[in-house]
């Protein structure tokens, strides 16, 4: 009997604690309930980055709205995707943050899947004529501009001034130049050094797409269409990948971990890749002052090439589901889309290199970078952005990269161009259901 | 067995051996190294163990991540055996056409993918005011058709005459399970305590969708966090992975032996 009693006693204790557990989730059920008219939610990931640069933001905005509270959410890219198309899909819109960090390769995509859940921020009080076309591109659609942008994508040539020296180049040498004279120089550098000029991930397309981007090119047409059959520019792209693979100047490793590995371990004498590559190869202290930062080379033989070209980056949207969307587009713009000295308190301590063109002419932005032979880097890389093509992303760019991927990953092994781009055009269509 | 075949054999799991060793002393190297050492493929103990300590809770809120993991896998774990020990006694000891149909309706729920029906439990549990909670996070997981049929099978094994002798000396069905029944599946009950406080606690895709407050976070949360951003500090990360595997491991050593038995079936 005593043991039955004090079964029930435990059942009885375990069910409180449970629905005690149910009530001390503290924020309430959705993540706008219990918000007050001056708080804000927002969903982002990366503490030495977009973390950082949202809580000084809010400092900023604090100054002359002494009552804001901004509540910060870690959630990882991946995460904030996933958590998106939950709350989109079963129209629980109210469940989402006021503000979340989005990726731009994936903004029109969840723009026009999910319409109703981001809030118009046309005509909101942000000026989007501050910032690069090719960025705020990225989250315009149907003429709407749907997102605030914030990091830089902007894509860098980084070279080894000491293995270029060794083989008697400087860095001047590799400023506004042709793949071809690339190749040629890189080949020189091999020989010389043993060092290749660039390393790669193999089966991404990430070199691709800048080499694409750069020359105005996208795999799809303005009404959202693949277009990479006939399209000369990617078939000059992948025909210049190929013949730098070929001749030893790029070299291709496994993972992301591995190409890391090839600059911190000095095997390459370079890298291409969006500025915020800067961050991974400055973890190499020794190397420091041995790194300088100029222009991509840029494609022969096709219309509008430039020296010019974007990787990744990202921007801050607006949920429609939102308690205080106002409160939420007036705080992007006066501190994200309104403030030089933000910009100029998060540079120095996070390298969180933006997009925002007033702030290029900064005195902080202007500041030689020990790191980078004392050149100011920064400024030159906001000046870059400035002159980035823009690109069609659309709803399926993630399934035509990884097609373009796959094509590539044939061709460097012998297949034909031609037919390669077929199968990954009818790829994409096949995943768009046409 | 000859000499040679021995010796073969001893090579053969000597490899073995370190190709499934080698990946948790990687972790373990990684994690007292700075990260520029790791990408450059160090494989000997570092001396930034302590830096990374400090990183580490400077940058992540390890302590509440710790506690909130432990208080969602131990009251999932209890909550779950209790739930499903007596489903797969009741399954079998009184079982009939339909209690058999029944249990083939579970298994086969067995089969559908979590992604799958994760958009419609949002939904429900979103109606139901459970996102953000305790309850959200363990009800969709509590029964499981896996651990239902391993207490299924255990009582199989229970023997029937025993109960009817326990039935006669007047004791109710609910004593001999709890008198008769669960003393004797100690082993089953071990089993099912680490695969299920595993699974809870390495559970991360449905507690990332209905947990958006920052003080819901666990450990595979906090590892999930580390891994996004331009630069990954990989010493951190691994110390972090393996504060977030020393408890399952000392789950699993705890319970090693009856796990053993429990999964084989015995009974004593």
């Amino acid at each position: 009997m005593k043991r039955r009693i004090a079964s029930i006693l435990l059942a009885g204790a375990m069910v409180a604690s449970l629905t005690a557990c149910g009530n001390s989730g503290g924020a309430g059920q959705n993540a706008g309930d219990g918000a007050k008219a001056n708080e804000l939610t927002v969903w982002c990931w990366d503490p030495a980055f977009n973390i950082y640069a949202m809580e000084e933001a809010a400092k900023v905005y604090q100054k002359d709205h002494p009552d804001f509270k901004l509540n910060v959410v870690e959630t990882p890219w991946a995460d904030v995707q996933t958590k998106l198309t939950t709350a989109a899909t079963s129209k629980n819109l109210d469940t989402l943050p006021d503000i979340l960090l989005m990726q731009d390769n994936a903004f029109q995509k969840n723009v026009i899947s999910y319409p109703d859940a981001f809030k118009d921020l046309t005509g909101s009080g942000v000026d989007f004529s501050k910032f690069p076309k090719a960025k705020t591109a990225y989250s315009v659609v149907e003429g709407k501009n749907y997102g605030v942008p914030f990091d830089n994508g902007a894509a860098i040539a980084a070279y080894r001034t000491d293995v270029l020296k060794e083989a008697g180049f400087t860095d001047a040498d590799f400023t506004d130049i042709t793949w071809s004279k690339y190749q040629a120089m890189g080949k020189e550098i091999l020989a010389k050094t043993g060092k290749p000029l660039l390393s790669c991930t193999a089966g991404e397309s990430d070199l691709i797409m800048i080499m694409l981007q750069s020359a105005g090119g996208s795999l799809f047409d303005k009404d959202g269409n693949p277009s990479m059959v006939g399209n000369d520019k990617l078939k000059k792209v992948i025909e210049t990948y190929v013949s730098l693979v070929k001749s030893g100047v790029l070299v291709e490793v496994n993972d992301w971990d591995q190409y890391v590995g090839t600059m911190t371990n000095s095997t390459v004498a370079g890298t291409i890749n969006g500025c915020w590559i800067m961050a991974s190869i400055q973890t190499a202290e020794d190397q420091s002052g041995n790194w300088a930062i100029t222009n991509i080379p840029k494609l022969e033989g096709v219309g509008d090439a430039t020296n010019y070209s974007n990787n990744g980056g990202s921007s801050w949207a607006v949920t429609a589901g939102s308690k205080n969307p106002e409160l939420a587009a007036d705080f992007l713009s006066k501190t994200f889309a309104g403030s030089v000295p933000f910009y100029e308190t998060i540079l120095p301590k996070s390298g969180a290199l933006a997009t925002y063109l007033p702030a290029a002419d900064s005195k902080v932005y202007g500041e030689p970078q020990e790191f980078f032979g004392g050149k100011p880097v920064y400024a030159q890389i906001t000046e870059f952005a400035s002159k980035v093509p823009s690109n069609n992303t659309g709803v399926y760019y993630y399934e035509a990269r990884d097609a373009v991927a796959t094509a590539i990953t044939h061709v460097v092994s012998g297949a034909d161009i031609d037919s390669e781009i077929k199968t990954a055009e009818d790829t994409v269509k096949f995943a768009m259901g046409k | 067995m000859t000499k040679g075949k021995k010796f073969l054999a001893y090579a053969f799991l000597t490899v073995v051996s370190v190709i499934s060793v080698f990946p948790l002393y990687w972790m373990m190297v990684a994690a007292t190294n700075k990260s520029v050492d790791v990408s450059r493929g160090t494989l000997i103990f570092g001396t930034a163990l302590f830096d990374n300590v400090k990183k580490l809770f400077a940058s992540q809120n390890v302590a509440t991540a710790l506690g909130n993991s432990f208080k969602y896998s131990i009251i999932m774990t209890f909550i779950s055996l209790l739930v499903c020990s007596i489903a797969g006694y009741g399954f079998e000891v009184f079982h009939d056409k339909a209690k058999d149909r029944v249990m083939s309706v579970i298994l086969l729920a067995m089969m559908v993918p979590f992604a799958a029906t994760m958009i419609p439990l949002y939904r429900m549990f979103s109606s139901a005011r459970l996102l953000n909670s305790t309850l959200g996070f363990i009800l969709p997981t509590i029964s499981t058709p896996f651990l239902i049929m391993m207490f299924r099978q255990s009582a199989r094994s229970f023997p029937s005459d025993i109960m009817e002798a326990a039935r006669l000396d007047g004791l109710s069905e609910f004593q001999i399970f709890y008198r008769m029944f669960l003393p004797t599946m100690r082993s089953t009950y071990a089993a099912a305590m680490t695969i299920t406080f595993m699974s809870a606690w390495n559970s991360y895709l449905w507690p990332k969708v209905i947990m958006s407050d920052a003080n819901s976070i666990t450990m595979p949360m906090l590892v999930a966090n580390l891994t996004e951003g331009y630069v990954t500090d990989y010493g951190i990360l691994m110390l972090a992975v393996l504060v977030c595997t020393i408890p399952t491991v000392i789950v699993f050593f705890l319970l090693q032996r009856s796990f053993a038995e429990g999964i084989t079936g015995a009974v004593k």
